[in-house]
């Protein structure tokens, strides 16, 4: 694996911008060994543990999830067809992710629970095309940006029936991820 | 994957929005069987309210770029009180927000906006309503961020030299 902590270049001193200094600030780890790929749609989780993101190869666009710093990739169930794949979210500890893939002509969120490896998958309303998603830090609520009628809209959904809560450690409800 | 059909093709074509609020746990399925719920009150807030983009959540929070009268800005909605708190300081009406994101007790907020041509990045501090703008280095042009949800560390997605590619960048 390539070094992981490659530095950008010096902080920004210009200005009133703030000066973060020279390790302050890396790029995120690659994909793989030597590649130089697109990378977008940066989520984190709340323990700073994992990065999600989106990498395009081949003219696909796939969630890739790691470690971090490492970028040790780790592996998703059921996340690794439905392509293209857009807008991650990582719970607090990264035991969900939630993403938006595509199924036929459709695109809609999902949400792969990495401690029991079950698959929740939200189609959007009759008439709607989800654009964006965000997944609260404890994955109870999940907001979805919607078009519809021409309108972007946000919709809040509550998930608490369907996930444990995924909280700070101290305040963790649900098991532990290895 | 192992999951069951979606029922959604087979659903009747609905023409409210609010309707379709109100019924979108039927039309929703899962592995796990059960189906989310929608939050009407706030939901009808927001459609009352305009239209939203990018949205971003903390604990109890929803940050929003809310799209009123030709404008942009940004809202932090406290999902408890069902209402935006003030974000003095922040908005900018010369200023065009790109994407925004909050950490999880709704005390910073990180932003992506376009200022007279430029992308910039800025952190926001509610409790201090300070506003600190954040060098991306030269070259690189900010498009979409991400707050660590403990508020530590930004992931930013940065077009340099034609290629996409995410910094992280830890916060004091």
């Amino acid at each position: 694996m390539l070094s992981t902590a490659a530095t950008v270049g010096l902080a920004g001193c210009n200005g009133d911008s703030m000066d973060l200094g020279l390790f302050n600030r890396r790029q995120a780890p690659p994909a793989a060994l030597g590649s130089a790929q697109q990378r977008r749609d940066p989520a984190l989780s709340g323990d700073g543990r994992l990065l999600a993101s989106i990498v395009e190869a081949s003219g696909r666009s796939r969630v890739l999830l790691q470690e971090q710093p490492g970028g040790r990739v780790l592996p998703l169930r059921h996340l690794r067809g439905h392509l293209p794949h857009r807008s991650p979210a990582l719970s607090w500890n990264g035991r969900y992710l939630a993403v938006l893939l595509q199924q036929g002509h459709q695109t809609m969120a999902a949400i792969e629970d990495r401690l029991t490896g079950r698959l929740l998958r939200l189609p959007p309303p009759p008439g709607a095309r989800v654009e964006q998603l965000s997944l609260a830090p404890d994955g109870q609520t999940l907001a979805l940006q919607l078009v519809q009628g021409g309108q972007q809209r946000v919709q809040l959904f509550d998930l608490s029936t369907l996930l444990e809560p995924d909280r700070a450690a101290g305040l963790r409800s649900s098991n532990a991820l290895p | 994957m192992h999951c069951h059909e979606s029922s959604v093709m087979r659903a009747p074509r609905l023409t409210s929005g609010l309707l379709l609020s109100a019924l979108l746990p039927a039309l929703i399925s899962g592995c796990m069987g059960a189906m989310p719920v929608p939050l009407n009150g706030l939901n009808r807030q927001l459609e009352q309210a305009g239209g939203h983009r990018s949205p971003a959540m903390g604990e109890r929070w929803l940050a929003v770029i809310e799209q009123r009268g030709g404008r942009e800005q940004v809202q932090l909605i406290d999902l408890q009180q069902q209402q935006p708190v003030p974000l003095p300081g922040l908005n900018r009406a010369d200023a065009l927000p790109i994407s925004v994101s909050v950490d999880a007790r709704g005390e910073r907020l990180a932003l992506v906006r376009q200022l007279e041509g430029r992308s910039e990045v800025v952190v926001y501090r509610r409790s201090l309503q300070s506003l600190q703008p954040i060098a991306m280095g030269p070259g690189a042009i900010a498009t979409a961020i991400g707050l660590r949800a403990d508020g530590r560390q930004l992931a930013v997605q940065v077009s340099r030299d034609g290629l996409w590619q995410i910094d992280l960048v830890a916060l004091p």
